[in-house]
């Protein structure tokens, strides 16, 4: 898949080189430093208006104590009190142990059943169109609706799944309600709705492999599975790393399913990260120490998202 | 001649529209006489909304004058609210404020002195002032008839008992007054998983098990500050009476309640309630909407009311949940002046009455007197009057929003078994003594419960 990018990206350049070519020998007379900065000023000032300020600001936010009198804001200056006071913070400790749990959990849950599902599915000939649509319907409903169809199912007194599990002789369970189980039923329903996303794009990579590896393969008469641990696998591996990167950013972002089905409880079991940044922030109205919170959520997401990169990286390079 | 003729009966035609309308303008129909500006007033979703939402229309008919609801979720409301009143021109004009959070906008300098809008503006006599929380003495920060009237109560919600009839009737029962004939009756009607003896709200939320817990802390004599009338906000969560007060609301979850209380909102009690399931409740009274509704209920005529139990000697102590509506500071004067042409015309005994009847809960002292009250549908109403005498406000300052989330934890994981009562009690006392400390209210705390 990489070499067909390259070999489209590389046309599509030297296509583009020869249309603009009188437009750049007259672009370098004006002098290229400033032609350069010129164009790509508007980009960049978009981007600094839209992610750099706002982060710039929360940081700014987080040193300062933020109420209100007379309808105005008083900002009063911490320091680093709120850094500090987060080290001491239970709620953010539990939030952000029980976020890597569910992070780790539910996406494994969702690259596993993907990846398999996309292996079945992609020797399926006939059908294409009805398959994928019957598997990307979980990512097309809105997380509300998620929230609500799952709450009702997991209802202790009413839920179609200790119905199902009373037709065979078990007791009802408190599926949301119970300290042991309420983690583990929010990443199900988190693992049934973004599990279609791997799919998907585990099944784009497995059609863009070239056959012609197999076939000398089964020439040198490897069986099935010798197939898919030194072919499929290694060759899938940049796919499999861009997809944990995404998975995994969005998995420690989980906010919704938890404030649907939970709320963060029962006492802590689901408190994840996200939930406590919201309570501190919004709930408890505490804008600076829920900036620090955020700025400190944001190092993390963007660390994550910086070593998946970098296995990605080396994953590509060893394919 | 002839023209000035026309023009003088022209000008008399004028003189006589002007004091027909100006007759007008002295009578029920005055609601027409003047052009009001449309605004938009922000609530939440509640299941009060249908009957507010039915008097608005009515409102809107009778005066032609435009309102706007922009409905949202509990907490979103607030959201909202929030970034409304902090803009520097506001979106929304009339605020519908819940008891958890009117202090910090009051406080906050967000909304606006009714009398400061138009000086004439005077709250009916028979409006309940639910322990004076329409009143903002802004200097001594405390809400007191001496302060401001800022808000005009939309709805005074409070909890009330709700039983089944029917299975009282069959086991010869009597109303419970007191905690343990409360226990008791809800002992005999226990029969899970059919019925439980009485059905809590134990799960973490906006304003949740808090709010459920109240009656019990209150009607043992607890309360969470020892008198914040007075600003003293000494921290008396975890004294003897708390104690008791959590104790008693643990045994009847884990002897005669849900088995999964912990993970049981308002909206969950309510449908145990309407499907039968619940012998005992003590839920807000606007759930008495769906009680005889035939669409959503299978206990139609089934359940009763009465005045939340409490210890014998002992006051109930029922928590207002109430809503008020106060005007934003940051809007335009004619949406200023049209949000207080609806709340003068809200007060009125005929606005109240068809509140009533439209499944809301009035906030006029005149209704619960009227002969309405004495109908089978509106049996709900003698018993919160009677209650609404005792209603209490736990939270009176800025920061309750602060308070209120540990409330919840603490008090969701004492539900759920991970605390005992002492340790709930104890680590709750703390932590609210230490943000009661950081904002540097008078103060202080108990020795710890052993």
């Amino acid at each position: 898949m990489n070499e067909k990018m390259e070999a489209l990206a590389s046309s599509a350049s030297t296509a583009a080189r020869s249309a603009v070519g009188d437009f750049s020998s007259g672009r370098a007379r004006l002098g290229e430093p400033l032609w350069k900065w010129a164009t790509f000023s508007p980009a960049l000032l978009l981007m600094l208006g839209l992610s750099v300020l706002p982060v710039a600001n929360l940081v700014w936010m987080s040193f300062f104590n933020v109420t209100w009198s007379g309808g105005k804001a008083i900002w009063n200056s911490v320091g680093i009190d709120h850094y500090r006071d987060l080290v001491g913070d239970g709620l953010f400790g539990v939030g952000l142990l029980n976020t890597f749990i569910f992070a780790a959990g539910a996406v494994f849950g969702q690259m596993a059943l993907g990846f398999l599902a996309a292996l079945l599915c992609s020797r399926i000939s006939r059908g294409r169109v009805l398959y994928r649509a019957v598997f990307i319907l979980p990512i097309l409903i809105p997380g509300i609706v998620v929230g609500a169809i799952w709450k009702l199912m997991l209802n202790y007194d009413f839920g179609i799944i200790n119905e199902l599990t009373g037709m065979v002789g078990l007791d009802a369970w408190d599926w949301l309600g119970s300290s042991s189980t309420a983690l583990m039923s929010v990443m199900i329903v988190d693992i049934w709705h973004w599990t279609p996303f791997c799919f998907l794009l585990f099944l784009a990579g497995l059609e863009s492999l070239p056959q012609d590896v197999y076939e000398a393969a089964q020439i040198d008469g490897a069986n099935a599975w010798q197939e898919f641990f030194w072919i499929t696998l290694p060759m899938m591996s940049s796919t499999i790393a861009v997809t944990f990167a995404f998975r995994s950013v969005l998995a420690f972002k989980v906010f919704d399913e938890v404030y649907l089905l939970t709320g963060g409880g029962p006492g802590t079991a689901t408190q994840v990260v996200s939930f406590t940044l919201y309570q501190r922030f919004f709930s408890e109205n505490r804008m600076g120490y829920g900036a620090a919170m955020s700025v400190v959520v944001i190092f993390v997401v963007s660390l994550m998202l910086v070593l998946s990169l970098s296995v990605k990286r080396r994953a590509g390079s060893t394919s | 001649m002839t023209g000035r003729a026309e023009q003088r009966f022209s000008r008399r035609g004028v003189l006589a529209g002007t004091a027909a309308i100006a007759f007008l303008g002295s009578t029920r129909f005055g609601w027409t006489a003047a052009s009001i500006a449309p605004f938009t007033i922000v609530i939440n979703q509640s299941p009060w909304l249908d009957g507010f939402r039915k008097t608005v229309e009515l409102y809107e008919k009778e005066t032609g004058n435009q309102v706007e609801l922009d409905v949202n979720p509990f907490a979103g409301s607030l959201e909202k609210q929030r970034n409304s009143v902090r803009a520097s021109s506001g979106q929304y004009d009339l605020l519908m404020m819940n008891s958890g959070w009117f202090a910090e906008m009051y406080a906050g300098g967000f909304v606006e002195a009714l009398t400061d809008i138009d000086s004439s503006f005077k709250l009916d006599p028979s409006v309940y002032t639910l322990n004076d929380s329409v009143y903002f003495d802004a200097k001594a920060k405390t809400m007191t008839p001496s302060g401001k009237l800022m808000s005009v109560p939309i709805q005074p919600l409070i909890p009330i008992l709700y039983y089944r009839a029917d299975l009282y009737k069959s086991a010869g029962l009597e109303v419970p007054e007191t905690f343990d004939q409360l226990e008791a009756n809800a002992r005999k009607l226990n029969n899970p998983p059919k019925t439980y003896g009485i059905v809590q709200r134990g799960a973490r939320g906006g304003y949740s098990v808090t709010w459920d817990f109240y009656p019990y802390l209150g009607g043992f004599g607890g309360s969470i500050y020892k008198d914040q009338t007075a600003g003293d906000y000494t921290v008396v969560l975890n004294n003897e009476k708390g104690r008791a007060a959590l104790d008693y609301y643990l045994r009847l979850a884990r002897e005669v309640g849900h088995p999964k209380t912990a993970s049981l909102d308002q909206a969950e009690v309510i449908q145990n309630l309407v499907t039968g399931k619940a012998a005992h409740a003590i839920a807000v009274v606007s759930a008495q909407a769906q009680m005889d509704d035939p669409t959503k209920s299978a206990v139609v005529d089934k359940i009763e009311y009465a005045v939340p139990t409490h210890q014998p000697g002992i006051n109930p102590a029922p928590p207002v949940g109430h809503w008020l509506g106060g005007i934003a500071r940051n809007v335009p004067d004619d949406r200023k002046h049209a949000a207080l042409q609806f709340l003068r015309w809200f007060q009125t005994r005929d606005a109240q009455m068809a509140l009533a009847r439209a499944g809301a809960i009035p906030i006029s002292a005149d209704v619960y007197r009227s002969p309405l009250a004495e109908e089978r549908k509106f049996r709900w109403m003698k018993p919160l009057a009677k209650a609404l005498e005792y209603s209490v406000n736990p939270f009176q300052f800025a920061e309750s929003g602060e308070v209120i989330p540990i409330m919840e934890l603490g008090l969701n994981r004492a539900v759920a078994g991970e605390l005992t009562s002492v340790q709930a009690l104890n680590s709750l006392a703390e932590q609210i003594y230490g943000i009661m400390s950081k904002y540097g209210y008078k103060t202080a705390k108990l020795e710890p419960l052993r």
